[in-house]
């Protein structure tokens, strides 16, 4: 008697109908529990489900390319007997217990997955392993439109009641999308030149990374799509620094060193709260305004570059955004970050002050309305009245959504974050 | 004097470094001009380069995977002028003779069964020329010649003499029972040629090519079939759709022997036995044992499953169980057939289960599953992919992972039912033809025609729970519909199984007169996405079996003024 498994996709945060990017087994395969059987893609990271159990892979139930939600069927596997034993049994109680017990299972590139017994299928019961139909809350000949103008269901926003999905829904999601500014550049921009350079010299091809691939694909829709505005402004970090030396001076190897980003996003925090509309994003006629401060931060890891968010910034003290933020840059060095450490986000701040430079115009991080950004503090001569004074300046830029907000707006903004800098007691107030 | 020259890539639009995924020619064929030499695959589509002269292929230079572009060289060949080149047949060394010239069709369809001449006839209908190769004379396939619609005859019968002998009690009595087998078989091939012969004309009125034989792949876009005659012919084709269905699964552990049929045997009705055991409680044993009982056999049964018809709600099967009882001098479920001999007597058969024993039998029916029509095709000549149980594997437009090769009915998988099958096939001529089709139809219904008959669609509530999924079912017993009592139906049961979420109805079963008939109003409702609401909100004809459904939904929103009110559950009335 052969057990078959059937492994679902798990919770993998608020995610839907995220594509398949690559399968790594084949029908026949032999796989060892934490097998990596394949790679999903979110809007923001590229993750592996590994397998929750050992079998020979029998049938596949997605192809590259499908669509999975949680709970999403797969693959199937035969449990493996080759093993000896038949863990695949005792397993699927155990995670379907534990998955019971929590709700959801754990997150991310760690996900357990869950695994359900599916019988051998009598001879009435079979369906030679079709993939289950859509499941959408539409008539057939609703689904046969959809299918006609090739219009993922699943998209679609329903108008019928108790969320039944009519045929003027179809037709209207069409022309949305073919009349909204979400069509893709290449849609309405004409395609840039390529050259042959072996031409001109020797070259190397070298595939981007999938984080490169995802991000280029984002940053290159913000860009099209935000009108961006960038101001510049300094601030002088003088007292800051020495602050910054003096409390990382006095604590010890271990604790988390207080760093100029951490005061960055303490500053972006504090300046949120003050100016709100900067806490929102564009919906169309409308704008959403946000509540809560939650903030992103740029990491440059060796897949590409990253944006993990600390939530409730507005309500942490220095050390302990610090301290967040080292151990989501540990996370996302390791290439672990879950989704939802990227998700949430109210604005982003980006600093190369480790690296130099003057100022930089940073792109906007859909759907929030605004980035800070900041370059390398530098000694410069100030004139405070009556004579030069040596201060450390920091360039601060801040790129914002002119939609949203304007240039006065802005430079309030970026005014209030170089005062916040200028002079750290300013936090308690 | 021989030339030999270099057969060329030609242009073939603006593309580079394509794929060749097929070679169809290798050195020392013959080829007759515009014969396809190599299959190429562009980004867009697959593309047969074909030869530009008729001749002697003398070396290939290409495989596949190779990448090609304009001018890339594919073969050296040495012409043959028209009049001289040998019959190509002969040259290739096929044994056969060619049983007439080479056609080229739009769209071939391998089996004329309801699946395979519902594609051919839709396709036709949408323009395309079609033929369509049937290995036996008559059209319509097991469905129409030996299966679905022989026993709908012989069970319609079945059922009439024992409605008939059901009212003696009632007042109405009739004299003994008179037999007349030739007269019967007459009735039921009468049934069977009305509908084939009526096949045969909707093919004739679309121009659809019928060429009677066996078919086999003999490259990606030919087939060889074999005739009656011993001579093979050759067909080319754009598409090709797969029809071919299955055949009853023959059990190793039974002897040839003419007392041992399956479903077709079983349907010739050659005698009637005293003793029959049926191998398999599925539908079409059941069915078998129906007719077979009606007409005065006693009947044993088999099942190596815990259960008669297995998967189907368990309040169905009992209420089919007790009003069956009588057909049955023994019923052996977890039970199997060790070993079966024959001689003079009949069949002996050594049954291994709760109650081991050896029994003599006069006819023995396989109705232990159906096995898919693969294997003789020459799929893997082309690279078609099976399953480990021989399904064709297709996508939900119904192709094959060759994509100009689909696959449809019994062959593509279960449930081997002609009404998918139908939808399938349409499906798949659809796509063939270019439209945009696809299988998206949510459920499959099953109906087993018995005495009750019994229909059961979608969502089981037995299987929902272990599916996680959150169901309620609302029952509504026959014993209170006043046109099942008049009918002396009153055991009867109409199920409704309702998802808790949504309130849709997700599944049915029936159980009773026209249980089949009645089924598709839930089968629309679950396509269309209803809930119990709206069809217990519709009205239902009084007094009829159908109303049940109705009232069942009724029972689900707790407003069914026919039950008890302690019988209904205090729910909370679905949203407005």
């Amino acid at each position: 008697m052969v057990d078959s498994i059937e492994i679902v996709l798990p919770d993998i945060g608020d995610y839907k109908d995220v594509p398949i990017v690559e399968i790594n087994v084949a029908v026949g395969d032999d796989v060892v529990i934490d097998t990596p059987l394949l790679s999903i893609e979110s809007d923001k990271a590229t993750m592996e489900v590994p397998s929750p159990a050992a079998g020979k892979v029998k049938q596949l139930m997605i192809e590259v390319g499908s669509l999975v939600s949680q709970g999403s069927i797969l693959m199937i596997l035969e449990a493996g007997s080759a093993s000896g034993d038949s863990p695949a049994q005792e397993m699927s109680a155990k995670l379907a217990s534990s998955a019971k017990d929590t709700g959801t299972v754990a997150q991310g590139e760690s996900a357990s997955i869950e695994v359900r017994e599916r019988p051998e299928p009598s001879g009435l019961e079979d369906r030679g392993g079709r993939p289950e139909v859509s499941q959408a809350h539409a008539s057939p000949s609703v689904r046969a439109l959809a299918r006609e103008l090739g219009v993922p269901l699943a998209l679609v926003v329903p108008s019928g009641a108790k969320g039944r999905v009519l045929h003027d829904d179809v037709t209207g999601h069409v022309k949305q999308v073919m009349g909204s500014t979400q069509l893709p550049p290449s849609a309405i921009a004409p395609a840039l030149p390529k050259a042959d350079f072996e031409k001109f010299g020797a070259i190397e091809r070298v595939p981007l990374s999938r984080i490169q691939q995802i991000t280029g694909a984002n940053l290159s829709r913000n860009w099209n799509m935000i009108p961006h505005v960038t101001n510049f402004d300094k601030a002088d970090v003088t007292e800051a620094e020495a602050f910054r030396k003096n409390i990382n001076g006095e604590a010890g190897e271990a604790s988390a060193k207080l760093t100029m980003v951490s005061i960055l996003i303490k500053a972006a925090a504090l300046a949120l709260k003050k100016y709100p509309r900067f806490n929102s994003s564009f919906d169309q006629d409308a704008l959403i305004l946000k509540k809560y401060i939650h903030i992103g931060f740029a990491v440059d890891t060796p897949k590409g570059l990253v944006v993990p968010v600390i939530r409730d910034c507005d309500k942490k003290g220095l050390i302990e955004i610090a301290s967040e933020m080292r151990a989501l840059a540990d996370k996302a060095l390791g290439g672990q970050l879950s989704p939802v450490d990227m998700q949430g986000g109210c604005i982003s701040v980006s600093s190369l002050g480790g690296v130099g430079g003057h100022g930089f115009t940073p792109i906007i991080n859909a759907p929030e309305v605004a980035i800070l950004g900041a370059g390398r503090a530098v000694t410069e001569a100030v004139w405070d009245g009556s004579g030069f004074q040596p201060r450390r300046m920091l360039p601060i830029t801040l790129s914002w959504d002119h939609r949203v907000v304007d240039g006065v707006a802005a430079a309030r903004f970026l005014g209030f974050v170089a005062t916040l800098l200028n002079d750290l007691r300013r936090y308690a107030l | 004097m021989e030339s030999v020259i270099d057969i060329f890539v030609p242009d073939i639009g603006d593309f580079k470094d394509v794929q060749i995924v097929e070679v169809l020619v290798k050195d020392g064929d013959i080829v007759d001009a515009e014969q396809g030499l190599i299959v190429v695959e562009s980004d867009k589509a697959t593309m047969e380069i074909p030869s530009p002269i008729a001749g002697f292929i003398k070396k290939v230079f290409l495989k596949i995977g190779d990448k090609v572009s304009r001018g890339t060289v594919i073969a050296k060949a040495q012409p043959i002028a028209p009049d001289r080149a040998p019959s190509k047949a002969a040259a290739q060394n096929v044994s056969a003779v060619s049983g007439g010239g080479e056609e080229r069709f739009d769209l071939v369809v391998i089996g004329g069964g309801p699946g395979g001449y519902s594609a051919a006839y839709r396709a036709a209908d949408l323009g395309l020329r079609v033929a369509m190769i049937e290995r036996y004379q008559a059209l319509g396939g097991v469905c129409l010649n030996v299966g679905c619609i022989p026993s709908k005859a012989l069970l319609h019968i079945a059922a009439a003499k024992e409605e008939a002998e059901s009212i003696a009690d009632k007042g109405v009595r009739f004299g003994s029972l008179e037999l007349d087998l030739n007269a019967l078989r007459s009735f039921k091939d009468g049934t069977v040629k009305k509908l084939t012969d009526g096949l045969g004309q909707m093919a004739r009125a679309r121009d659809v090519r019928i060429i009677n034989g066996l078919a086999r792949f003999v490259a990606s876009n030919r087939l060889a079939i074999d005739l009656d005659t011993g001579a093979s012919r050759y067909v080319e084709f754009e598409k090709c759709i797969i029809a071919t269905g299955s055949s009853a699964n023959k059990l190793s552990v039974f002897p040839q022997d003419k007392r041992i049929v399956t479903s077709t045997g079983a349907l010739q009705l050659e005698t009637i036995p005293k003793q029959m055991l049926v191998v398999g409680a599925g539908i079409i044993g059941l069915e078998m044992a129906t007719i077979y009982s009606a007409l005065g056999a006693r009947i044993d049964l088999v099942e190596r499953l815990p259960s008669m018809l297995a998967g189907v709600d368990p309040d169905a099967v009992k209420i089919w169980q007790s009003r069956n009882a009588h057909r049955f001098q023994h019923i052996d479920l977890n039970a199997g057939v060790v070993s079966a001999m024959t001689d003079s007597n009949g069949v002996s058969v050594e049954i291994e289960g709760a109650k081991p024993g050896r029994r003599i039998y006069d006819l023995v029916l396989q109705s232990a599953g159906r096995v898919p029509n693969s294997a003789n095709l020459g799929l893997e000549k082309i690279g078609i992919r099976r399953d480990a149980k021989g399904f064709v594997a297709v996508d939900r437009q119904m192709r094959t992972n060759l994509p100009h090769v689909f696959a449809i009915g019994d062959v593509a998988g279960n449930p081997m039912l002609a009404h998918k099958a139908v939808h399938e096939g349409h499906v798949a001529a659809e796509a063939a033809a270019g439209l945009k089709s696809f299988f998206d139809a949510k459920i499959v219904p099953n109906v087993a025609y018995t005495d009750p008959e019994v229909a059961w669609v979608g969502v089981m509530e037995h299987e929902a729970a272990s599916s996680g999924r959150r169901v309620r079912s609302a029952k509504f017993s026959w014993a209170a519909s006043g046109r099942a009592i008049a009918s002396g139906a009153s055991y009867g049961m109409t199920k409704l199984i309702i998802d808790q979420e949504t309130h849709r109805i997700v599944g049915g079963v029936i159980v009773g007169p026209h249980a089949g008939d009645m089924i598709g109003e839930i089968c629309l409702a679950i396509e269309m996405g209803a809930d119990a609401i709206d069809i217990s909100k519709t009205i239902h004809p009084h007094p009829t079996f159908g109303e049940t459904i109705g009232l069942a939904a009724e029972v689900y929103e707790g407003v069914c003024t026919d039950v008890l009110p302690g019988a209904k559950r205090s729910t909370r009335r679905a949203s407005h």
